[in-house]
């Protein structure tokens, strides 16, 4: 349905763009959950390397849009699509840096909730990109933003979870604390922005009947 | 999909001596609708007790909550099967026993819990995963 009004040149390389921006998101909570499962904070550069290589996607696919491409209406939408996206990139970058840091050694049942939760944020990224997909096809986008939205509910229960043991833990000063706080912050916060994209996903798709 | 891919490993367990009371307490707390009950010793064996549990077994029939214990209202043995076992084969459990969780064992041991809750949002998934591929 959205082939003749995505038909043009310009509009091809924007959406192009954009699946290599989810691409990149998807490689980067790839790279983030491999670190975890490693335990290794060396590995989380490739973390901030993918981050960047977004943001240069990001800039391209606003000023292509801004150059013409797309109805102007429909404009504001899909650059708001691509802000939200890039948010997702900074969630990840901002929890991979406090990985970093970290100074307290966690628990074995922490560390699998954690992983736990990398791992939902990785499936989210694809599952935000097969419903970009169905922008293009006769698929059932309401069906696929239903499955983000529960693996939303997955990550909320476990940080539920996570917040009640964490609380119990002893840290040794302000910044041990601040940190991990932020951490698990970040971490967290990432599935809710994936959640905001796939919504906004679902405007786009309005806004072009 | 095997059940194992979609189980809730962490279970909350509780004594079959402990009251109802602190039962509904930990229920309460952990936004949970289930406990699993130690054995009493090597020759028991789990058992289960249930928002339903309570409110049918206790609640239903105006016992003290403060007097009953938890061994007296429980369900067992657990219906249990194993980690490498099909999703459809825990719903025809269910179905079966009319139950909305099915225990994974391993051995003696409870490794996770489906609920109906889990495998309506696993097939969802898998809906909306069909015909693509991570």
């Amino acid at each position: 349905m959205l082939k003749n009004v995505f038909g043009g040149s310009t509009e091809q390389k924007v959406i192009d763009n954009m699946k290599k921006h989810m691409q990149v998101l998807y490689s980067a909570s790839g790279c983030f959950k491999k670190g975890m499962e490693e335990w290794d904070k060396e590995q989380m550069y490739c973390v901030a390397d993918l981050e960047r290589e977004g943001d240069s996607i990001r800039r391209e696919i606003i000023s292509t849009i801004y150059e013409g491409a797309f109805l102007p209406f429909l404009r504001t939408n899909i650059c708001r699509f691509v802000e939200i996206v890039d948010e997702a990139f900074d969630a990840l970058k901002d929890a991979a840096f406090e990985f970093e840091h970290l100074g307290l050694e966690l628990d074995k049942e922490i560390r699998e909730d954690c992983i736990r939760i990398a791992d939902i944020n990785q499936q989210m990224c694809d599952m935000l990109m097969i419903a970009f997909n169905t922008l293009f096809n006769k698929g059932d986008l309401r069906e696929k933003t239903l499955a983000i939205r529960i693996y939303e509910k997955k990550v909320d229960d476990l940080k539920f979870d996570l917040i009640s043991k964490l609380r119990k833990k002893e840290v040794k000063d302000f910044w041990e604390g601040r940190i991990l706080s932020d951490f698990m912050s970040y971490l967290t916060h990432i599935s809710d922005v994936i959640e905001d994209a796939s919504d906004y996903l679902h405007i786009i798709n309005l806004s072009m009947r | 999909m095997k059940v194992d891919e979609i189980m809730t490993k962490k279970l909350e367990m509780i004594d079959a001596d402990a009251l109802i009371y602190d039962a509904i307490e930990r229920m309460i707390d952990k936004r949970i609708r289930s406990l699993l009950v130690r054995p009493k010793d090597e020759n028991d064996v789990y058992g289960v007790i249930t928002v339903r549990d309570i409110v049918f077994k206790v609640l239903g029939k105006n016992l003290d909550l403060n007097k009953t214990k938890v061994g007296e209202i429980m369900s067992k043995p657990l219906v249990c099967i194993d980690r490498g076992m099909d999703i459809e084969h825990a719903i025809n459990l269910m179905t079966k026993f009319n139950i909305t969780r099915v225990f994974i064992c391993a051995g003696k041991e409870i490794v996770g819990i489906i609920s109906l809750l889990d495998v309506m949002s696993a097939e969802l998934i898998k809906k909306a995963r069909e015909g693509h591929s991570a």
